[in-house]
């Protein structure tokens, strides 16, 4: 398998609500790992945990919330123990959120324009700051590190150096300048185009009364395409025919207006109100602004990185020729005279670093050697163990490479954690003594009553105790973990392909320094959140922007949530239960927009939900949770073709597709009261296969395959054979059948062809992707099937049975 | 389904809202349907198309606007509107024939005719008959509709106490007036007569809700919540109450501690249970189920569904299912009316409906159904309904056409003949 940027990753999460009655344990441990441009869905019942889950990464828990421990990394941050000052540069930005009731996550008294446009403003100019900062200190380390590598003495090395990177800095806005006036220009084209597709269709159909308006929006917005590598031949022509346009159009009047009018004029019904353009003409007109606008839509792009350098530092002016030519040209330029000679010192500079970094992971290593004796004593020594965690700390922050772009978050995170454990031990000491004294205490006070004759009416509560040989092993954890990782790193250093990351240094520069150009004006926000609302498929956007939440419609309502959490450009999207209170159809339109924006911005999604349906159209991997834990966690194709774990059986079988003809199996009961969560498998009392250990261990997390874990003893070596039940494995059987049915069709038309040619022809029609996926189950359950001789009884026989049906 | 009674049948149901001084919104527009003893009706459409409205108008909660309910044969809803319209269209056309003649006859004044044609006076006469003869109609028409939506609970009422009063009679008559049989007898009777006096047909009829938790009282207990009906209806017995109390919290599945708790206490699947006890313990004939479990989580809302299944079952009971959730209806219902926009737009049985959709917005809302499938919902293609793109009424107004099997759909000649040539195929 490939290795993927891990994006956000959480590590035995426990969280816990303090209520009347007693603790709440919503969230009990839980690990999962979300990774670069992937939609995980997460399963369960109301009140199994997810949302907490995901309130946590938010931050945003309850007051009454208490976090017993964990993790979660983003971005080189625990989330856990970072303060709320740095949770807002993160909360919004980074990481967004869309709320399962749109109406309660909207202002009722501000128009929905104020609320979109609010947050970018005061985003945009931390945004920008915080850019320019980021670039500046990346510029910086690249400085330094090649500073060093050819011999930090030499002065005028470096002073060569620096002018490279100054000229770097400079021609790089000139770019961004050009390169944002020819996207608006190329966007007003491609937009309009679309736009008069719609109106000539609408003409068409008779529907004239809508149009007129958009015909003026037309002309107002086409203009903007007259631009120099966009609409520039034609551009008078397309400037006369616009304002021909403006002209003969008018808008309609309203219904009221159409009354005033009628007055005035003292005349019939409608007398010149009513249109009465010639509409052949005019669409003959759009015809042309559309054949204009293709025409340049159609244009290439020119480098824009190279003209920028041209334009900076060229003495000659920007030679007269064709586009293809001009980049070619361009980019020469630009190679010859700086980029070649910038890149080469560049890796020189990452080469040197990383280098360097190696040789300090080394040492690192070394001091973990001779400090990890203070953390493995019996009893540990406060100031020994502080003095030696100090210098390890340091030891192992100093080996981290300045110059990776995708951080480690193991080493950057290698501070707060070993902190927090290494508080937790010295805490739970002290906490513990206390602990034992009011447990004395009180129980002492409760014999004496009841020596007394009394009897009690209340149960003292049990110790709550810090355990010491955990936090003490927490502590060794962190350090092997980091001195792992590090060993891990300094074997794959022969392997690290430079150039690419040269390359990556380099696009993370021009991304920061678009953050630093992109400058957020009030009428900037209003035609970025316009844009947007268009993006999510509001249409009038215009109107709608001053319109109040409750003038909208539950799915527009919904459009326009997703519209603010995506106005941030995030990182993650958490999507809590997005189209609960949706219907059918605004709920697939809702779906593929979330879909769409996810693909465009390679956003990470983490998808809350209850209905099977929506999972299987969003997810790349599924986590099922029940009573605050993750009791199943695989790829879609896992869990819907070979689910392991009865909870995910149940659920499959609860819920009626169009087939479905028999008595539903609904789960009994209701599931278990969290203040008291059962000693065994929390599933254990609805479930009917439930064996006796069930009820009292909790069964570990098994590994069926690469990708598929479930926490079921039924997974166990020893565990008796069971099948799941009926509905699941006839739904299973079935689906497969229609895609059987489904190639067996694909297949006629290409069987004259070799049967070695048959797959690759047969998987050629539908996209790459599906292709891709189909393969998953296969591997997927070769494995399986090699590993479950003796220890997965319960996959085995949906395999046999796939298998006969097929 | 051999029985082919029909329990409740709606005829051009119009339900209009006002908004501002002209417009008017058409939430139900000219919805007709029958559903016969026995079975489940499904009512399918994206929010805001009118089914909620539909049934809401149904029950009596809105008055209608124009149409008629008939529910066990008797008309429990009706509206004026189109008797009005009736009136207003038969004047128009009155004025319009006066104006002519006056026309005429001033014609012949300039002519110098100074009397007034026969023919003429004959016209103005037989327009002004013809205009008399549609108010006559349409005003007794407005006055029985007015009658039967204010007076039907009465009606019902005084057919029950009549029946009441021959059960009893005859026995009370065979029976010596001084004995204390008799004496026991006339107790019961009595009892009986005030209890069919307060007896309403719309009592027949009863509503689970939604969201059941905005359904409940929240400062009445369990018990309070599913007694209210009998209580209204004039039940005085308080064990009796407790009884029948007892045995509605059995039979959806709750024990009868519960009776003494509060509704926040419950978790959502059970409050829909209590809503549920409401709405069966007056024994309805007819249940209007609106989304009972679209609140709802995926295994509570299977566990609602057998519920609704089971008391079906044994209860005798015909359910209005409305709902947006395809996969749901299709496996809960016998029959399933589409609707878009106010309008009902196909009406078929469930497995016609499905294995032969033919309207081009039910296609849409059958696309758009997520299957627990990632494999086919991966591949999964969204069919868009535009009205406009698809249909043509500019000349020919669509009606709805039974297209064979009690398939129903709403086109106009064109596209009947081309759904025609579809199903065939």
């Amino acid at each position: 398998m490939e290795e993927r940027e891990v994006k956000l990753s959480v590590k035995n999460l426990k969280i816990g609500f303090k209520t009347d009655a007693g603790k709440v344990q919503a969230v009990r441990d839980i690990s999962f790992d979300l990774y670069k441009g992937e939609t995980l869905a997460i399963v369960g019942e109301s009140g199994s945990g997810k949302s907490v889950t995901n309130r946590a990464v938010m931050g945003i828990l309850a007051g009454n919330a208490i976090k017993d421990g964990g993790e979660i990394i983003y971005d080189g941050q625990d989330l856990m123990k970072i303060p709320e000052e740095q949770f807002h540069k993160l909360r919004g930005d980074k990481i967004s959120m869309i709320f399962q009731d749109p109406m309660s996550s909207l202002n009722p008294i501000m128009r929905v324009g104020k609320q979109m446009t609010e947050a970018m403003l005061i985003k945009g100019k931390i945004n920008q700051r915080e850019s320019r900062r980021d670039f500046n200190t990346l510029m910086a380390r690249l400085n330094k590190a090649m500073d060093e590598a050819r011999g930090a003495d030499d002065k005028t090395v470096c002073e060569e150096n620096k002018r490279m990177s100054k000229d770097f800095d400079k021609f790089e806005y000139k770019h961004l300048e050009l390169e944002n006036a020819y996207n608006k220009a190329h966007d007003a084209a491609t937009e309009m185009i679309v736009e008069i597709d719609d109106v000539l269709f609408r003409i068409e159909k008779n529907a004239f009364k809508d149009v007129r308006r958009d015909i003026r929006e037309i002309a107002r917005v086409a203009a903007l395409a007259v631009e120099e590598y966009v609409v520039k031949e034609r551009a008078e022509e397309l400037n006369a025919l616009l304002a021909d346009l403006k002209k003969t159009v008018k808008v309609p009047l309203t219904h009221k207006c159409k009354n005033f009018v009628r007055q005035l004029l003292n005349r019939g019904e409608g007398a010149q109100v009513k249109g009465d353009e010639n509409w052949e003409e005019i669409s003959a007109k759009l015809k042309t602004v559309r054949e204009i606008l293709s025409e340049a839509a159609d244009k290439t792009m020119p480098n824009f990185f190279a003209m920028g350098y041209f334009l900076t530092f060229a003495t000659e002016p920007l030679p007269q020729m064709e586009v293809a030519e001009l980049n070619k040209f361009l980019r020469k330029y630009l190679d010859d005279n700086f980029m070649l000679a910038f890149i080469a010192l560049a890796k020189q500079g990452v080469l040197y670093s990383n280098a360097k970094s190696i040789e300090n992971k080394k040492t690192a290593l070394e001091v973990i050697e001779s400090n990890i004796g203070a953390f493995r004593q019996q009893d540990l020594v406060k100031k020994e163990v502080i003095a030696s965690a100090k210098t390890v700390i340091a030891a192992v922050e100093n080996a981290i490479d300045n110059l990776e772009i995708i951080k480690d978050n193991v080493l950057y995170t290698f501070r707060s954690s070993l902190k927090a454990a290494v508080d937790l031990y010295f805490d739970g000491i002290k906490r513990n003594a206390a602990e034992e004294k009011r447990f004395a205490k009180q129980t002492a006070k409760a014999e004496r009553k009841t020596a007394r004759g009394k009897t009690l009416n209340y149960k003292v509560a049990d110790k709550n105790l810090v355990d010491l040989e955990l936090a003490k092993e927490e502590i060794l954890d962190c350090i092997t973990r980091a001195a792992d990782d590090i060993k891990a790193h300094i074997e794959k250093n022969g392997s690290i392909d430079f150039d690419a990351r040269v390359v990556d240094i380099i696009d993370y520069l021009k991304a920061k320094a678009s953050g630093v150009v992109h400058k957020v004006t009030r009428r900037m926000a209003k035609t970025q959140a316009l844009k947007l609302l268009d993006e999510v498929g509001i249409p009038e956007a215009r109107k709608r922007y001053r319109q109040y939440p409750f003038e909208f419609s539950g799915g527009m309502r919904q459009r326009i949530v997703i519209a603010i959490a995506l106005s941030a450009n995030p990182d993650i999207l958490i999507c809590d239960e997005p189209t609960t209170a949706l219907d059918v159809t605004i709920q697939s339109q809702i779906l593929e927009l979330i879909n769409k924006v996810k693909v465009e911005r390679s956003l990470s999604v983490i998808f809350i939900t209850h209905d099977l349906g929506v999972v299987a159209n969003m997810a790349d991997r599924v986590a099922v949770m029940y009573a605050g834990k993750i009791v199943e966690i695989g790829t879609a194709d896992d869990i819907f073709y070979s689910p392991a774990h009865p909870y995910t059986w149940a659920l499959l079988a609860s819920m009626p597709d169009l087939e479905t003809k028999d008595k539903l199996e609904a789960i009994p009961g209701t599931p278990p009261n969290m203040i008291y969560p059962p000693k065994g498998d929390a599933f254990a009392a609805r479930n009917k296969y439930a064996l006796e250990i069930d009820f009292e261990e909790q069964p570990p997390m098994f590994q069926i395959s690469d990708t598929h874990f479930a926490a079921t003893w039924l997974l166990h070596p020893d565990a008796p054979k069971v099948d799941p039940p009926k509905a699941v494995t006839d739904r299973i059987a079935r689906m497969k059948g229609l895609r059987k049915a489904e190639e067996a069709v694909e297949e006629k038309p290409a069987a004259s062809k070799k049967s070695t040619a048959k797959k690759p022809a047969t998987k050629k029609s539908a996209a790459e992707k599906p292709a891709a996926n189909k393969k998953a189950p296969a591997t997927a359950k070769k494995s399986t099937a090699e590993k479950s001789t003796a220890k997965k009884p319960a996959a085995k026989k949906t395999v046999k049975k796939d298998t006969d049906n097929g | 389904m051999d029985n082919n009674d029909v329990l409740l049948k709606v005829e051009n149901l119009c339900q209009y809202f006002k908004m501002g001084p002209t417009m008017e919104l058409k939430a139900v527009d000219n919805v007709s349907f029958e559903v016969h003893k026995g079975e489940v009706f499904g009512l399918v459409g994206e929010s805001g198309c009118g089914k909620t409205t539909t049934g809401r108008s149904i029950i009596k909660l809105y008055d209608i606007t124009s149409g008629n309910v008939y529910f066990e044969g008797q008309r429990i809803c009706a509206g004026i509107r189109s008797y009005k319209d009736a009136v207003r269209a038969a004047k128009a056309e009155y004025r319009q024939e006066a104006g002519e003649v006056k026309k005429l006859i001033k014609e012949d004044r300039k002519n110098g005719v100074t009397e007034v044609r026969a023919e003429y006076s004959e016209r103005l006469k037989n327009a002004e008959e013809k205009l008399h003869a549609v108010m006559v109609e349409q005003t007794a028409n407005i006055k029985s509709a007015k009658f039967d939506d204010k007076y039907c609970n009465k009606q019902y009422a005084e057919t029950q106490m009549q029946k009441v009063r021959e059960n009893f009679e005859p026995q009370l008559a065979a029976l010596n007036p001084e004995s204390a049989e008799y004496k026991e007898l006339e107790k019961q009777f009595k009892e009986e007569l005030r209890l069919a006096k307060k007896d309403r047909i719309m009592n027949k009829m009863q509503m689970i809700f939604q969201d059941p938790i905005a359904s409940l009282d929240p400062r009445m207990t369990v018990r309070d919540i599913i007694a209210e009906g009998l209580i209204i209806r004039g039940v005085r017995n308080k064990k009796y109450i407790d009884e029948q109390v007892y045995k509605m919290l059995d039979l959806v599945g709750l024990v009868p501690e519960h009776a003494n708790r509060y509704p926040h206490e419950f978790s959502g699947g059970q409050r829909q249970r209590i809503g549920i006890a409401r709405a069966i313990i007056l024994n309805p004939d007819l249940i209007i189920a609106d989304e009972p479990i679209s609140a709802l989580d995926v295994s509570i809302q299977a566990q609602v569904i057998n519920l609704l299944n089971d008391l079906r079952n044994s209860l005798g009971l015909t359910i209005m299912f409305i709902a947006h959730d395809l996969s749901v209806v299709k496996y809960f219902s016998d029959k399933i009316g589409v609707m878009y926009f106010g309008k009902m737009v196909e009406l078929a049985t469930s497995d016609e409906l499905f294995a032969h959709p033919l309207h081009p917005y039910t296609k849409s809302l059958l696309s758009a159904i997520p299957v627990p499938d990632p494999d086919y919902e991966k591949n999964r293609k969204r069919i868009v309904y535009n009205p406009i793109a698809e249909h043509d009424y500019s000349v020919d107004k669509p009606v709805m056409r039974d297209i064979g099997n009690g398939h129903l759909i709403y086109c106009n000649e064109a596209e009947f003949e081309r759904y025609k040539a579809e199903i065939n195929s």
